[in-house]
């Protein structure tokens, strides 16, 4: 516990302290929750300026939580911050700040409580970032649903209802067999090691990366954890919730739920699957290969059919998301760091594209592409930074863009041309250039919306003659400015100096994507029996594997069979007590605390 | 007076320093004066150019070849992953990274670099610039043309409600090309490629309410992105097969493109090399409108004229050919790529000209003209390493003179004709623009190829270099071939650009009534560029070669001296027949303009239907239905795959998801009537269980 885990601790909670004030002062609730998120954001500067860099957490608080009696079971409060999460939380705080300036004007109704839970929200994604602990990590992890839930369906668009309902039950869906994964994790570890049951990830990870779990029971717990985070990401097909939601959100909400909570998914698989369940990584990639690259086309696709500009984002994110897992799934060094550091690209532009829709829908109260054109001649400042955002976006040298873009898809290439095993590499290389392919995708859609919406002739909505607006409409406000200015900053900044921020996060995601990257260089060694069954349909052997397993080892029987159909997920306290009487009660608990 | 360090510093420098000054103060304070840093800066850059020039020529006149880098930071590192894996082998934990190497100390896995293969280096860019003979021709030209294009803008963009903007990104251009050109490795070449790219995406939709103009700027990005991917991709095959993305040889190991590469010829050859060849050739042809990737240059003189002149002919669009000089030695090793190369030169000069011969924008005969000159280098590229290349050069550097020359002739014409520029609307204006008419004149006989203007010095080169290789023995060459179109496209050249001049300088005097009566001559920052553009057009062909400085001088850059230049190869001057045959061509292309256009209009209207009635007429003025291929072959059939993605998202896949949100419902539904709460029916049904019960019992 170093100096840095107090502050730690008061950023994390100070947006909730915020909330409660901005709850109490109705009028002036703006100001306090821009206060508020400002303040959060300095201290979370502080941090990165604290941060030594190497693989150590730092700003480590621990305390006791839920103690067993005996100690047998330990739910400790931990949170820090390592290479990956610092960049995540950072960029949380600064998206906060953000979404605060948008909704300065655009927000009437009960201002009071939105920005209340705007600040809850910022609590549970720092909370989310920071934890190091299982359970806390799914609190906040949950937690994050709650507010956003409300900001989508209290103050969102037309059908805000099916959207508040449908995101919220999606991700549910998703999380409670995550939840089930993340509990299998931590008793496999209990049954193998003995002594205490721990709920710490880093001492999770370093048990298993010393002991790792038999590959069957990691397939089965990889699939649970895949099946809350892949739907967060989103990845294709599990995205159909996302656009309904950015669209229906309000701006603030578009903006962080596409700025960081898409990142808790890609986080989760970093965090969780890469170094826990290293062998089920290398035995599924392929195919996880080709769902980023599925998304990442036809995400742009989907995206180049649209006419409502903030669904044309939506789907654009689908396909930057495809790039970031892309990266990570590569599973080499070049492939990581671009991909965590698209995570982060991915959440300053598309955040302040976010933003700047909700900018042109508070004037014109329309966000279809066929009722504006020609908007750079009177907003010459919104087109500026939409402008800039969109090239960042579309990954133009010396914005933040292309740095993240280049280097995963060098990775993504080094895995097909220079790693590749025999069977993999025509698949991998149709997968590389399809990928790269996205790019000029990505160029078409969003050089067609500004052209269409900023240049041609002057066009607003007909509508908007008779609205007969009180004050003729302004270019970008200085509020307005110094938002997308914010974000504007640190998009030249990645794109000039990457190497700030790739240095910081280096070792981390070195050790990270360690296990990963020898199980996949050991499982394809020539005559290994994964490189043999890996070049079969990945379910299919999933399913055989485990199979085979659960029918020749003994006391593992029940708990993998509830892994793996872990859809029924109140059997397993119940059927793990059958063969392993002790930590019962304390499972139970954790569930409780849930 | 200064060093090279500071002079290669210097050039790219100046224009960002003035691009940065005019963008915060152009719209407030300087206002109408926003050219004087952006002029400045570029004239600076220029003298620096000059200054670069000569050290290196200097330096070049003692050593065989030379080179100077200056690195300048590091932009990012990624380590191997392997120590990593190594350690976790070992059981222990990750070293290192605890303190960050801020400063330029070299990485750590460094130790072993030749144990652990080329793949398993650090990837490590550098910010590295270099000057070597090549580049400085690249900044001196560049720089020169950008200067005068500059003043000239002065005058035409005057008045202009964008003044400032314009001038920032003149000067943010000026800064992409100078560290295009110095950049010493892919990465840095890639994000200047993109970057000019950007300020041409700018500059084409400069009157972005025009919707054409907008339309124009897209269209030039998405069809240079296409070439991008393909720039990309070579450079991404260019990391997996040598490790390294660096020219230079430098502490890591030897570059792509260094002196120990070139010397030991370490090269991939074979399916790998070839492939890296054609995707660079993709990259190129997006860039300097080649086939099939020519498209969006006519549609980009939807922008101001200074513009057309400085990027879209004389600088920006030939970084394509310099960029295939530069990798010279990648495409040395692999005669498919290098045929390819000169069979897409060889078609594209050829079409440019057949289409220029029949349009009658002057801007768009100009383009297309354009687009043939660039196949005309790179059919000299095409030939071969050794004359080719420096061919290709030369005349990369003249045609910087004459067209821009050309061009901005053409905005002279325009300016004082309100904005005119279909010449069938202009005639006879030699007597109110005589600078013009007679600096426009000298642009089209070097364009043409008449002794002893610029154009003919450096075309007769490339036809030379393929004609060398043309009689070459050996298995079947496109070269012979590609000799004999060059010299039509040479007759072509003459014809269409004599054609344009006699249409809008000779004959009756026409002014359109948008000229307002009051047409005159353009101002004098505007003729003077003209007239040293002219001067340059006029000698600057003879004296490169007859002093031979230019060929020897280049074959000095360590990728192309590796290649066997010998320093007179170049310089000959025995290729008299070939001198004889182009000239007969331009001379003839000559008559045939001033016969159809000057001397009898029957001939003329013979010539059209005989080219109608071929049917030759139709393709060449409807540019033989390239843009309306892509329509139908691309265009259209993404939009309708992206509306059926778009539906199927909607309907299927977010249809199938709401089917299994309501299911739980839906079952729900169909149990709740029994649940209705009516006695007699549970008991019914208790009745009916028990007797299945029963039933079931009686028959077991």
């Amino acid at each position: 516990m170093d100096s840095f885990g107090p502050m730690l601790v008061a950023t994390i909670f100070l947006p909730a302290v915020g909330a409660v004030l901005a709850a109490a002062s109705r009028e002036h609730a703006r100001q306090s929750a821009l206060v508020t998120s400002l303040f959060v954001f300095a201290m979370s500067v502080v941090l990165v300026e604290g941060f030594p860099g190497g693989t150590e957490r730092f700003a480590v608080f621990d305390l006791p939580w839920f103690e067993a009696p005996g100690g047998s079971l330990a739910i400790r409060f931990n949170v820090g911050l390592d290479g990956l999460s610092l960049w995540l939380f950072a960029l949380s705080a600064l998206l906060t700040v953000v979404a605060v300036l948008v909704s300065w004007e655009a927000i009437v109704e009960r201002p009071g409580t939105f920005y209340a839970l705007l600040l809850l929200l910022e609590t549970g994604m720092l909370g989310v970032f920071a934890a190091g602990d299982v359970i806390l990590f799914f609190i906040f992890f949950e937690f994050t649903l709650v507010p956003l839930f409300f900001l989508i369906g209290y103050w969102g668009s037309e059908e805000r209802r099916y959207a508040a309902i449908k995101f919220f039950l999606f991700t549910m869906a998703g999380s409670v067999l995550t939840f089930l994964a993340l509990i299998a994790l931590v008793l496999w570890d209990h049954g193998q090691g003995g002594g205490r049951v721990t709920f710490s990830i880093a001492e999770l990870t370093d048990r298993l990366a010393q002991r790792p779990m038999d590959r069957s029971v990691q397939l089965a717990v990889f699939l649970g954890l895949f099946a809350g985070f892949a739907i967060k990401v989103p990845l294709v097909p599990l995205h159909t919730w996302l656009p309904l939601a950015h669209v229906q959100a309000p701006t603030a909400g578009s903006v962080l739920l596409a700025g960081v909570l898409l990142k808790v998914g890609t986080y989760g698989f970093l965090r969780f699957s890469l170094p826990m369940t290293p062998d089920a990584v290398a035995l599924c990639m392929p195919w996880l290969l080709w769902l980023c690259v599925a998304g990442i086309v036809y995400g742009a696709l989907v995206a180049l059919a649209q006419h409502d500009i903030k669904r044309l984002i939506a789907y654009s994110s689908v396909s930057h998301l495809g790039f970031c897992m892309l990266g990570v799934f590569a599973l080499n060094r070049l492939g990581i760091e671009g991909g965590v550091l698209q995570m982060v690209n991915h959440g300053l532009t598309t955040g302040g594209l976010f933003a700047v829709v909700g900018m042109i829908y508070e004037r014109f109260h329309t966000r279809q592409i066929d009722d504006l054109g020609g908007l750079a001649r009177h907003f010459p400042r919104l087109a500026t930074f939409m402008i800039i955002l969109s090239l960042a976006s579309i990954g133009l040298p010396g914005l933040n863009g292309f740095v993240g873009e280049f280097l995963l898809l060098l990775g993504m290439f080094h895995r097909a041309w220079a790693e590749a095993p025999a069977a993999y590499a025509a698949s991998y290389r149709v997968i590389s250039v399809l990928a790269l392919s996205g790019v000029v995708l990505g160029a078409w859609y969003m050089l067609q919306l500004i052209q269409r919406v900023f240049f041609g002739p002057y066009r607003t909505p007909a509508v908007h003659a008779h609205d007969a607006p009180k004050q003729p409409l302004r270019d970008l406000s200085f509020r307005e400015s110094f938002a997308l200015g914010l974000l504007t900053v640190f998009i030249f900044w990645i794109g000039l100096q990457p190497r700030f921020f790739l240095d910081r996060m280096s070792p981390t995601l070195g050790k990270i994507l360690a296990p990963a990257a020898q199980a996949y260089a050991k499982s394809h060694q020539p005559g290994s029996d994964l490189h043999r069954l890996a070049w079969r349909p990945g379910l299919a052997i999933a399913c055989e594997e485990l199979a085979l397993e659960t029918d020749c080892r003994g006391p593992n029987v029940l708990f993998e069979t509830d892994a793996a159909t872990d859809a029924a997920g109140a059997m397993l306290p119940a059927s793990y007590s059958s063969s392993k009487p002790v930590p019962v009660a304390e499972t139970r608990g954790s569930v409780h605390v849930r | 007076m200064f060093s090279l360090k500071v002079l290669l510093l210097l050039v790219p420098t100046l224009p960002l320093a003035a691009t940065l000054l005019t963008a915060a103060f152009g719209p407030g304070l300087l206002r109408n004066r926003s050219h004087v840093p952006v002029v400045l800066a570029i004239a600076l850059a220029f003298l620096a150019s000059l200054g670069l020039l000569v050290q290196v020529h200097q330096e070049c006149s003692s050593c065989a070849s030379f080179e100077h880098i200056v690195t300048l930071w590091t932009w990012a590192v990624v380590p191997s992953q392997d120590q990593d894996v190594e350690h976790l082998a070992r059981g222990t934990n990750v070293p290192g990274g605890a303190k960050l190497d801020v400063g330029d100390s070299p990485p750590l896995t460094d130790k072993e670099p030749a144990s652990r293969g080329p793949l398993r280096k650090d990837f490590r860019i550098e910010i590295a610039l270099r000057a070597d003979p090549l580049s400085a021709v690249m900044l001196v030209t560049v720089t020169f043309v950008a200067l005068l294009v500059a003043v000239y803008s002065v005058g035409y963009m005057h008045g202009d409600p964008g003044y400032w903007r314009f001038f920032t990104y003149i000067g943010l251009f000026v800064f992409s090309m100078t560290m295009l050109v110095s950049a010493s490795n892919f990465l840095l070449l890639y994000v200047f490629w993109e970057a000019v790219g950007l300020c041409s995406y700018l500059l084409i939709g400069f009157w972005y309410h025009k919707p054409e103009a907008a339309a124009a700027g897209k269209k030039a990005f998405l069809v240079n992105r296409v070439g991008d991917f393909g720039f990309a991709l070579a450079v991404f095959l260019i990391w997996t097969t040598y490790g390294s993305l660096d020219f230079h040889d430098g502490l890591a190991g030897p570059g792509v493109l260094g002196e120990q590469r070139c010397s030991s010829g370490a090269f991939a050859g074979g399916t790998v090399g070839t492939a890296i060849c054609l995707f660079l050739l993709l990259g190129a042809c997006g860039k300097s409108a080649q086939l099939p990737l020519h498209v969006w240059l006519p549609d980009a003189m939807e922008g101001p004229t200074p513009v057309s002149a400085l990027i879209h002919a004389a600088t920006m669009v030939t970084a394509g050919v310099y960029m295939v000089v530069r990798c010279a030695p990648l495409f040395a090793v692999s005669v498919d790529a290098q045929q390819t190369v000169a069979v897409v030169g060889g078609l594209t000069a050829l079409m440019g000209a057949i289409i220029a011969a029949s349009q009658f924008d002057l801007k768009r005969i100009l383009a297309y003209s354009t687009i043939s000159q660039l196949g005309y280098m790179f059919l000299g590229l095409g030939a071969g390493a050794a004359a080719g290349n420096t061919a290709g050069m030369f005349h990369l550097v003249t045609h910087a003179f004459f067209k821009g020359l050309l061009f901005l002739g053409a905005g002279s014409v325009m300016h004082a004709m309100g904005g005119v520029i279909d010449i069938r609307r202009l005639g006879g204006l030699r007597r109110v623009m005589p600078v013009t008419c007679w600096t426009f004149l000298i642009g089209c006989l070097a364009l043409a190829g008449v002794f002893p203007l610029a154009g003919f010095w450096s075309k007769d080169a490339i036809l030379a270099a393929v004609h060398e290789r043309a009689g070459e023995p050996g298995p079947a060459s496109p070269y012979a071939t590609l000799y004999w179109l060059g010299l039509v496209t040479a007759g072509l050249t003459a014809f269409y650009s004599l054609r344009a001049f006699f249409f809008v300088f000779f004959g009756p005097e026409q002014i359109p009534s948008e000229a307002g009566g009051h047409a005159h001559e353009s101002p004098r920052s505007m003729t003077v560029p003209l007239v040293i553009l002219a001067v340059a057009s006029l000698i600057a062909g003879a004296w490169l070669e007859l002093s031979g400085s230019l060929a020897s001088f280049l074959a000095s850059t360590p990728s192309l001296h590796a290649l066997g230049h010998s320093k007179h190869a170049a310089a000959s001057g025995g290729h008299l027949d070939v001198a004889a045959w182009s000239t007969a061509a331009a001379i003839l292309g000559i008559a045939l303009a001033w016969l159809m256009y000057v001397r009898s209009p029957n001939v003329r209207r013979g010539v059209v239907r005989a080219m109608e009635a071929l049917g030759l007429y139709r393709l060449s003025a409807e540019k033989f239905f390239v843009d309306e291929m892509y329509q139908m072959l691309i265009v259209w059939p993404l939009e309708g795959v992206a509306r059926l993605a778009a539906w199927l998202d909607r309907r299927v896949i977010d249809g199938l998801v709401d089917l299994i949100g309501w299911e739980p419902r839906g079952l729900g539904a169909l149990l709740r009537p029994l649940q209705a709460g009516l006695l007699p029916l549970y008991a019914l049904v208790m009745l009916l269980g028990m007797l299945l019960l029963l039933g079931t019992l009686l028959v077991s």
